[in-house]
């Protein structure tokens, strides 16, 4: 029998939440699906190993629900993978991110993991990021008597760390509805064809008119520190003739900005080549998709 | 032989199945006893060292915790199943991470878990060997100085005269290939509770083999055997994993139980399992074959090393399978093997289904096709050059008779049912298509980017292998059955052999049902329990079937002989008539039905008949000379063919398995649904081998601990399996059954091997194939054991 | 901590420790040994469980957290001694050898036909892809998921 050795809160409301967040001594962490957390906990992760409070949040309704208000689609914190990839309209307006989280770990996982908390760990290889990315998604940020907005970009800091303060939650994922001419894929590779952490992410949204790309967007994950968007990439591209070197010279041109990052790292022997190749892949299946 | 069979080959369900699907079955963690304890293991932080003190004083005041070492051990600390090398509880010196100093046993398993960290252990790190090339340098590190060598076992062979065979041959080919640690990955992590009797001890465990525990709790407990009794619980799955390490745990249990005279249970999070258990020898094989123009292998040098890491366990009989099988499947005169395995501080390697065969196979297979590939035939066309006949004599010198030598049948049928031929040449590349990445020029040149439309590479492969059933000239072979029939015809069975999951009781079931001509429903088998009945050797070397339907048969043929005396006493039948038994039916030839099976019982037992038997069968003679490797090494052997059709995506080295055709020979299927799970399973098994599966350390230390980095083939990794029985006869056995529970795993990896080979044009020596493997020709990994989650 | 919950259709209150897992309270405080543990880090799905008809890893829920909900285990899905069709069919196809990711992937099987009465095989193998089994090779299992849920259309 395990025992987590810690304190719980479960509050029944936002309210409650905030209060409980804005306590200073305690060390809390905020519970959702838990399936990090409680696997962190059990392993004495260092991440988790000082954590004395734990404040369940799955109590709270106004969390856990998916909108589409105006022209932005409204995603609760803890709305977890299996409803987003089940939900209709994040089938008809965000189709990478519904491949993305449909590929994430098990059904069991997926049944309770949440989208706020992929990213909240921050961990390199959060499936979720790079089409929360290309999406231009923001987060709301709350705390006793506060509320702020940050692009999901801006939040991310290092692996495992983020912008959030220690009284503060992130309530909301707000993306505004794609352009109905954006296309676009997402790709994974893991060592397995099911369960697998994932090698390397990619995901493009672009939007093609007279075989050059008028908009694109590009992010990965899993290849550098922490997912990242490719804004130098996306600049160059613009209004650029689709042909076969162009596509290449992306290619090359994302491998020269991960190699930036990282430098040469153990791994990089495999995932500087394959993501160059990959996305050259995947570039190519969009255009001719088209 | 006659197989016109009424239960054999059918599909039956198995007797335990109605509990593991309800939930009932009772695993060894669902057993619970009053005033049970749970005991937790202290160990280092390293991988060579002498201990200097252990200090519990933090502890000590607890109040019911108590501390059990090396000198709560009664009997003798160092055990082992062949050579006594592995301590109980090291006091002395730790020779691999797994280890264990000693436990601290209390109520709560949560607070152990806390306590543990409070004891010191202080000690000296000493120079670690990792690498097995290196073990038998002389200026090495010893791992166990008293042995005065890191060598475990040396297994010679010498056939015909190796440099005739050579000078005879118009080419040579010379390869090095390798295997990797992997490790079994049984679902149920390691359990035991030992509980204090008035008169000895009572052991319930996940236990693979309980008289082998028993004789190892004997020895750590100085209580003689008879006062000792062990049970397997239902068994979550142990593919050879559950001996060893299982019957430490044991011994653990069981001193931790006599010191405190309280039930002491152990259970093992899925880490401590993958730290302390013994693994899948990785080898180094230097093969060099001699062979004429025409296709016909003259001579073939072999030089194998195996790392059997920390402690002995079963590596000699490990490496002795593999001097037998090492040339594969094929008939060469002259012969020249040495296998040998080393000591080193890396995690222990023990039995794991295969048994030593895996690797020679991924090897001998590989050059069958690299051979095939030179001489510009199909890799079927080498093997049925040089493949085994009736009468072939093999590398140990035995002539192979009384069954179907069916090496070639099994062959051509896998090559008849996937259209072999035709698609290894369609699919068959000059050169390598792989444009292979460099790690000095991280930057893809433009010429590097592929054709989308080539991404994908279809590939189809096979691999052959003979394999000898049961343990051969490893050790007496012989099995017991106790069976009795009650008044209501229903029969009660029991043999020494220990049921590990995949059904065996089901199948001598059936074998029973068979000869006494009736329903398997009518037969229950009773609990393995080593105080009940004689030892009939270990569940191990696929040796179940073969060796438990022998004595199954004999003794319901002594008790059909005395029902049949009772039914021509009893119908006043002439003696010249013949009964048969069918389906709970009786018959005369001359009159027809009788009666039923219930009522010849009854009959027989008003009529004070004994009903109840003992079968025995003993394997037939086989014979060894340890110094030229030459002798009759196992009785029969089965054989069997593996097709692998993949796609590679040449990009990023992933291999999509699209199709794995098993066809193998077992003797007489006695099981269908048994034995059709032995395929899917074991090929599944081999696919993890081939492809991702595999345990690294840095210095010893493992990396992967759990299943999320340690990665075994889910529902999604294999698109389908076509297993098919090509079910030749032979003289051993009941009812001719052999083997099948390994052969179905040997198989795969090579045949993977292989079809990759087709695919991409490149040979791969290193197993497993990874990505890295695939697309950079090499692996790589993390310099340190830290992970960024952690 | 007092919960209150639905376990195999009937309902039950009782004090829990806020800090155990599911499982632990499933195994050591109810007794229920059908839900096993393999891993205790949700990658083998041999304690898989049903909560409020999904299949979750109940190593990665806290006891507490099934308080108000219908939770089925695989002591809960034969009625009356009858087997559950999953139950009888993996009998009949071989789906079983060890039999200790059993319970687990009868609980994913189960969910996913509340969900999908209809699977193709490559919803079936999504569905049981957390569910590791090193003994079957898995055939039988999809096997015996296909031929319920036909068995239950009717």
């Amino acid at each position: 029998m395990i025992n987590l050795n810690c304190k719980i809160e479960t509050p029944k409301n936002i309210d409650e939440l905030l209060k409980l967040l804005a306590v200073e001594n305690f060390n809390s962490k905020i519970l959702a699906g838990g399936t990090d957390l409680i696997v962190g906990k059990i392993q004495g992760s260092k991440r988790f190993v000082d954590t004395e409070l734990l404040i369940d949040i799955n109590k709270i309704e106004e969390l856990h629900k998916i909108d589409l208000i105006d022209d932005k689609i409204i995603i609760g914190a803890s709305t977890t993978f299996s409803e987003i990839e089940n939900n209709k309209i994040i089938n008809e307006h965000l189709p990478l991110l519904k491949k993305a989280v449909s590929k994430i770990g098990s059904l069991q996982i997926r049944n309770r993991a949440t989208i706020a908390g992929n990213f909240v760990n921050n961990a390199p290889c959060a499936d979720s990021v790079p089409p929360l990315l290309v999406y231009n998604a923001e987060l709301e940020l709350i705390s006793f008597g506060n509320k702020r907005t940050i692009s999901l970009e801006n939040f991310l800091e290092a692996p495992y760390k983020t912008q959030l303060q220690k009284s503060e939650l992130v309530s909301k994922i707000i993306i505004p509805v794609p352009d109905k001419n954006i296309i676009g894929d997402f790709y994974k590779l893991g060592r397995r064809r099911a369960v697998a952490i994932s090698r390397i992410t990619l995901a493009v949204l672009c939007r093609i008119e007279n075989n050059s790309f008028d908009d694109i967007r590009i992010a990965s994950g899993a290849v550098t520190p922490i997912g990242k968007r490719f804004y130098e990439i996306e600049n160059f591209t613009r209004e650029k003739r689709i042909n076969n070197d162009l596509l290449i010279n992306l290619s090359q041109m994302l491998g020269e900005e991960i190699l930036k990052i990282t430098g040469l790292r153990w791994s990089s022997a495999y995932k500087l080549p394959v993501v160059q190749q990959m996305f050259y892949q995947l570039l190519n299946n969009i255009v001719i998709k088209k | 032989m006659n197989k016109e069979f009424s239960v054999i080959g059918k599909s039956v369900i198995r007797e335990d199945a109605f509990d593991k699907v309800t939930g009932k079955a009772k695993f060894a963690d669902d057993y619970k006893f009053d005033e049970m304890l749970y005991a937790k293991m202290i160990r280092i932080k390293a991988t060579h060292a002498k201990i200097n003190s252990i200090d519990f004083s933090e502890i000590e005041n607890q109040k019911d915790i108590y501390v059990i070492t090396a000198n709560d051990v009664k009997g003798k600390n160092l055990v082992g199943l062949i050579k006594h090398d592995q301590p109980i509880f090291c006091n002395e010196k730790v020779v691999t991470p797994g280890d264990v100093i000693a436990m601290i046993v209390g109520e709560d398993e949560d607070k152990l878990e806390h306590l543990a960290k409070k004891v010191k252990v202080n000690f000296t790190p000493l120079p670690t060997l990792t690498d097995p090339t290196k073990a038998l340098d002389p200026d090495s590190v010893l791992i166990h100085p008293e042995e005065k060598s890191n060598l475990i076992i040396h297994h010679p062979l010498r056939k015909g005269d190796i440099e005739k065979g050579f000078s005879e041959s118009d080419e040579i080919l010379e390869q090095t290939y390798t295997t990797q640690l992997i490790e079994h990955a049984y679902i149920e992590p390691e359990s035991v509770i030992a509980i204090p009797k008035e008169d000895g001890i009572k052991i319930i465990g996940s236990i693979q083999n309980p008289f082998t525990t028993r004789r190892i709790v004997s020895l750590a407990t100085d209580l003689p055997l008879e006062k000792i009794e062990v049970i397997q619980a239902q068994l979550g799955g142990s593919f050879g994993g559950k001996d060893d390490t299982m019957c430490i745990l044991s011994a653990r249990a069981a001193v931790a139980s006599l010191k405190t005279n309280k039930p002491i249970k152990i259970k093992y999070t899925r880490e401590e399992s993958i730290l302390e258990s013994y693994k899948r020898h990785p080898y180094i094989l230097n093969y060099k074959v001699g062979y004429t123009k025409d296709g016909k292998i003259k001579a073939m040098k072999i030089d194998i090393l195996a790392d059997g890491g920390a402690y002995c366990s079963m590596s000699p009989f490990v490496t002795w399978r593999t001097v037998v099988q090492a040339t594969g499947p094929y008939e060469i005169e002259n012969v020249h093997t040495d296998v040998r395995a080393v000591y080193t501080n890396n995690p222990y390697t023990g039995a794991m289904r295969g048994f030593g065969s895996p690797q020679p196979i991924f090897a001998q297979e590989s050059l069958m096709d690299e051979i095939a590939i030179r001489l510009g035939i199909t890799p079927d066309e080498i093997r049925r050059i040089n493949g085994y006949k009736n009468g072939s004599v093999t590398a140990t010198g035995q002539k192979l008779q009384n069954h179907d030598v069916n090496i070639l049948t099994v062959l051509n049928k896998a090559v008849a049912l996937t259209n072999f031929s035709n698609k290894w040449k369609e699919y068959k590349k000059e050169k390598s298509v792989l444009n292979e990445y460099e790690f000095e020029k991280p930057i893809l040149k433009k010429n590097k980017f592929i054709d989308p439309k080539k991404l994908y590479q279809k590939g189809i492969g096979l691999a052959v292998s003979f394999r000898g059933c049961s343990l051969g000239a490893e050790g007496l072979d012989e099995t017991y059955c106790y069976m009795s029939i009650e008044k209501n015809g229903l029969v009660k069975m029991l043999t020494g052999l220990a049921e590990n999951g995949q059904g065996l009781r089901t199948t001598l079931i059936i074998t029973a049902a068979e000869t006494l001509g009736i329903i398997p429903d009518k037969i229950q088998f009773l609990e393995t329990n080593t105080s009940l009945i004689k030892d009939s050797g270990p569940t191990v070397a696929s040796r179940g079937t073969i060796m438990g339907t022998g004595s199954v048969k004999n003794a319901a043929e002594i008790l059909k002989e005395r029902l049949i005396k009772i039914v021509k006493k009893g119908f006043h039948l002439d003696d010249n008539d013949v009964i048969d038994f069918r389906e709970n039916l009786v018959f005369s030839r001359k009159k027809g039905l009788l009666t039923n099976f219930d009522f010849v019982c009854q009959l027989a037992l008003e009529q004070k008949e004994n009903l109840t038997a003992i079968g025995y069968y003993k394997s037939p003679e086989v014979h060894w000379n340890e110094h030229n490797g030459q002798g009759d090494a196992y009785f029969t052997y089965v054989y069997g063919c593996q097709v692998a059709e993949v796609t590679v995506n040449i990009g990023t080295g992933e291999v999509f398995l699209n199709k794995i055709t098993a066809v193998h020979d077992p003797g007489t299927v006695i099981n269908r649904l048994g034995a059709l799970g032995q395929i899917f399973g074991g090929v599944t098994q081999g696919a993890g081998y081939g492809i991702f599966e595999e345990i690294t350390h840095e210095d010893g230390m493992i990396r992967e601990l759990n299943f999320d980095q340690y990665l075994i083939p889910t529902a999604k990794d294999i698109d389908e399996i076509k297993p098919y029985f090509v079910e030749g006869n032979d003289i051993y056995g009941g009812y001719g059954a052999k083997s099948l529970g390994e052969p179905t795993l040997e198989l795969t990896a090579a045949a993977i091997a292989n079809a990759i080979r087709n695919a991409t044009g490149k040979r791969f020596f290193n197993l497993p194939i990874n990505l890295e493997e695939l697309v950079l020709g090499k692996k790589i990994r993390p310099q340190n054991l830290n992970r960024g989650s952690l | 901590m007092k919960i209150k919950f639905y376990l195999n259709k009937k309902e039950i209150e009782i004090e829990v420790d806020p800090t155990i897992r599911l499982i632990d309270l499933l195994r050591e405080k109810l007794n229920l040994t059908g839900t096993k543990e393999g891993c205790s880090i949700g990658e083998c799905g041999a304690c898989t469980v049903i909560v409020d008809g999904k299949a979750i890893n109940s190593c990665l829920m806290l006891a507490y957290q099934v308080d108000g909900c219908n939770v089925i285990t695989i002591e809960g899905i034969s009625e009356d001694g009858k087997l559950h069709p999953l139950q009888e069919n993996f009998l009949k196809t071989g789906a079983i050898q060890c039999g200790f990711c059993t319970p687990g992937m009868i609980m994913s099987a189960y969910a996913l036909l509340l969900e999908n009465p209809n699977p193709t095989e490559e919803e079936i193998k999504d569905a049981i892809a957390g569910n590791l089994c090193r003994c079957t090779g898995y055939k039988q299992i999809i096997d015996a998921i296909e031929v319920s849920a036909k068995e239950l259309k009717g």
